[in-house]
């Protein structure tokens, strides 16, 4: 298979895979329990806890194991509910598990607002200083948006609300390993991740907390993960992200550079097979290896059923539990039309992807759109 | 060998249509469609969607994806809509038909390279020398013909009906036999969009329900009625007429609906005259075989699970005719389909538009 959907999920990197197998099978005991093998479980989490700290410039004290992205998202928001002002701030172009978990925290006395995004994706500052009130406690916008790509300007926005005593949250799943991460810099509050999304096991999310008591816990059971977080841990999928953070944090730039190589090839290449096709979102300011482009008079669904058949996976719009294809509500929002719409590719490239590769891609294309 | 796209529903039948061509050696390819956005408790896509895949998976063949919720919406559910609004009652499943799986899914299957579709309904299709014929299904009580009945002689060459030789049991063993998830999965009945869900409510969002009187045939109001699209010719249920109403005790039915005056006219006893139409005006008549109208031995059905019954038709101008019953129908429904046969062949059918 040739595998360009890295940001749906990515493959688990193998020496990851290797440390996963041995944690199950050795380090099965419960990290609560006071005897040896429970402490060397406990020890296990620990070291993972540190290397992902570290993979984003945080101690290991500010970092929380969770079930996946969705559920560190979902910690934040629902913490808000015990704040003093109910008010939180995000935008049109965030992923569901913001907004839909919004929508729902509205049923009990939160309110929100969501801030428009421009024709490349791009939040406006003075659009969100305009909706600040003395209400505000949460500010979430996410660092890069996971259908275009488009990066926000996190920092700026922290810088934004200093001194108003509001918290900022971003939601960072797309984000590991291809763009730099520093929460120190950033001055970040809250901030997710999921270790699937660079190359670690799925079901594991984390979250970073810059201060603990700023945050309540979710699920309500031990007092694991500082108590903020119940439940026996996934002891083998916690070293698993670690490691893979480690390896992620490491190859950074190597990676980068490689994905932004290949999107640059991709995208001038394309222009000589199908000239009319449409990049869409921010052209630079935007994820390495990330591209949604329209074909225009051509279905997306037409088109990856297509290149699924000669084993090239690729993916469009949003998908949905009924594996079909909805046109997607980010290209609406940020003005693409309902034909080109629903004549998009997400194409994403990953760290095992190379230019051979890239260049069957786009021979393929050129049969589906040329003949 | 040819290549087959086979639109997988989730159901028993489209899963075992597949497996039959694949034992009968046919390049099979499964498609999933889409034809609906919502998502609800009253939605079963989801569900639907993970059967299809697993029997997908049992089968070994790939099952694509495509979305033609804009498709449906456009051309099946605003004439839906519309014929409720003129107090007709429409046929969705028809329209779907004819419309998407006949038209759209064709097309989509035939673009990704697939020589025919097949699809799970109950009929068989007879290859002529130069003619396809569009036969019932021999399952008497599944036979799907009444709703494939638009159905040009370019669609039909272009389709196949793996279960039209079989019976529903056949069809849930072999399911069963294949391990398929969904074997023993309840019929979906009803309209598809709608599902389980109260039909009136669902109505009632997307058109304004007028309320009116109901009036017996002698003009006497009896009641009231929230809406004339909340009903159909013969219902019997639901009307809420008090005793005391009637000249005898039984039972109150809706034999007309007067738009007009926004009335529902009832009358009682399922024998009542009213309720029986012998003469029956349609337009959009459509032949799948030319020649075939002429068949002396010509019968009809106005609706689905109905017994066939003689009749003649009539050529009017401007595309309308009149069929003659030899006996009186019960509950002509407007807007509903009248659908014509000789013996087993399904040679056509047309839209009824008013009775006497």
């Amino acid at each position: 298979m040739f595998y360009f959907d890295h940001s749906a999920t990515t493959p688990v990197h193998p020496s990851v895979i290797d440390l996963i197998n041995e944690v199950q099978k050795d380090f099965y005991a419960n990290p609560s329990s006071v005897h040896s093998a429970g402490k060397k479980a406990k020890a296990i989490i620990e070291i993972s806890r540190a290397r992902i700290a570290s993979a984003i410039n945080a101690k290991p004290e500010q970092i929380i194991f969770t079930s996946g992205g969705t559920e560190s998202n979902n910690q934040v928001f629902w913490s808000m509910l015990n704040k003093s002002k109910p008010h939180v701030i995000s935008n049109k172009i965030e992923h569901p598990a913001v907004i839909k978990v919004l929508k729902r925290l509205s049923t009990f006395n939160l309110d929100y607002s969501l801030i428009n995004v421009d024709e490349n994706g791009l939040i406006s500052l003075d659009e969100l200083k305009s909706h600040i009130t003395d209400q505000t406690s949460l500010v979430s916008i996410m660092m890069s948006n996971n259908e275009i790509g488009t990066i926000q300007p996190v920092k700026q926005i922290v810088e934004l609300l200093k001194d108003k005593n509001i918290l900022m949250h971003t939601d960072a799943v797309q984000c590991f390993g291809k763009i730099s991460i520093d929460v120190k810099i950033l001055g970040i509050d809250f901030l997710s991740l999921s270790a699937h999304k660079f190359y670690g096991p799925k079901g594991l999310g984390i979250l970073y907390v810059k201060k603990r008591d700023t945050i309540n816990n979710l699920l309500i059971g031990g007092s694991q993960e500082y108590g903020l977080r119940g439940g026996t841990e996934n002891v083998a999928s916690i070293a698993g992200a670690g490691l893979a953070a480690e390896i992620g944090s490491k190859n950074l730039k190597k990676n980068a550079q490689k994905l932004k190589e290949l999107k640059t090839y991709f995208i001038k290449e394309l222009e000589e097979i199908y000239p009319s096709a449409i990049i869409n979102g921010h052209l630079t300011n935007s994820l390495p290896g990330l591209i949604n482009v329209s074909f225009p008079g051509f279905r997306s669904d037409i088109l990856m059923t297509k290149l699924d058949r000669v084993n090239i996976a690729v993916s469009s719009g949003s998908a949905c539990g009924s594996g079909s294809i909805k046109p997607s509500s980010v290209l609406s929002e940020i003005g693409v039309s309902e034909k080109l719409n629903q004549s998009s590719l997400r194409i994403s490239f990953g760290s095992t992807n190379n230019l051979e590769e890239v260049k069957i891609l786009l021979k393929e294309l050129n049969l589906i759109l040329n003949n | 060998m040819e290549h087959i796209a086979v639109g997988i529903s989730g159901g028993v039948d489209s899963a075992v249509a597949a497996s039959l061509l694949i034992e009968k050696g046919y390049d099979v390819e499964g498609i999933f469609m889409k034809n609906w956005e919502e998502d609800s408790e009253y939605c079963t896509v989801e569900q639907d969607y993970k059967d299809a895949l697993q029997v997908c998976d049992v089968l070994k063949i790939p099952l694509r994806s495509v979305n033609f919720a804009k498709e449906y919406w456009e051309k099946v559910f605003q004439y839906f809509l519309e014929e409720y609004k003129n107090g007709r009652t429409p046929n969705p499943d028809i329209m779907c038909n004819s419309e998407i799986k006949f038209k759209e899914f064709l097309k989509y299957a035939i673009d990704l390279g697939a020589n025919k579709i097949a699809t799970g309904h109950y009929v068989r299709s007879n290859i002529l020398s130069d003619s396809v014929e569009l036969l019932k299904g021999v399952d008497k009580r599944k036979d799907q013909s009444y709703f494939l009945h638009t159905l040009t002689q370019k669609q039909l060459s272009k389709s196949l009906f793996p279960l039209g030789k079989l019976n529903k049991a056949q069809v849930r063993e072999h399911a069963e036999k294949k391990g398929f998830n969904n074997f023993n999965k309840k019929d979906s009945v009803g309209i598809c969009f709608i599902g389980e869900r109260n039909f009136k409510n669902f109505l009632k969002d997307y058109l304004p329900s007028k309320p009116g009187n109901i009036v017996s045939e002698g003009g006497r109001k009896i009641g009231t009625h929230d809406g004339l699209m909340f009903h159909t010719i013969g219902q019997r249920k639901g009307l809420k007429i008090g005793g005391g109403n009637g000249s005898n005790s039984n039972a109150w039915y809706v034999i007309e609906k007067d738009i007009d005056h926004n009335e529902l006219i009832v009358g009682q006893g399922h024998d009542h005259p009213l309720l029986y139409k012998k003469n029956i005006k349609v337009s959009k008549i459509h032949w799948i075989n030319d020649e075939t109208k002429k068949s002396s031995e010509l019968s009809a059905k106005i609706r689905y699970r109905a017994e066939d019954q003689k009749c003649s038709i009539t050529e009017l101008k401007d595309g309308q005719a009149l069929i003659e019953f030899e006996i009186p129908q019960f509950a002509v429904a407007n807007g509903q389909s009248v659908v014509f046969y000789s013996g087993e062949i399904c040679l056509g059918g047309a839209t009824i538009n008013s009775s006497y």
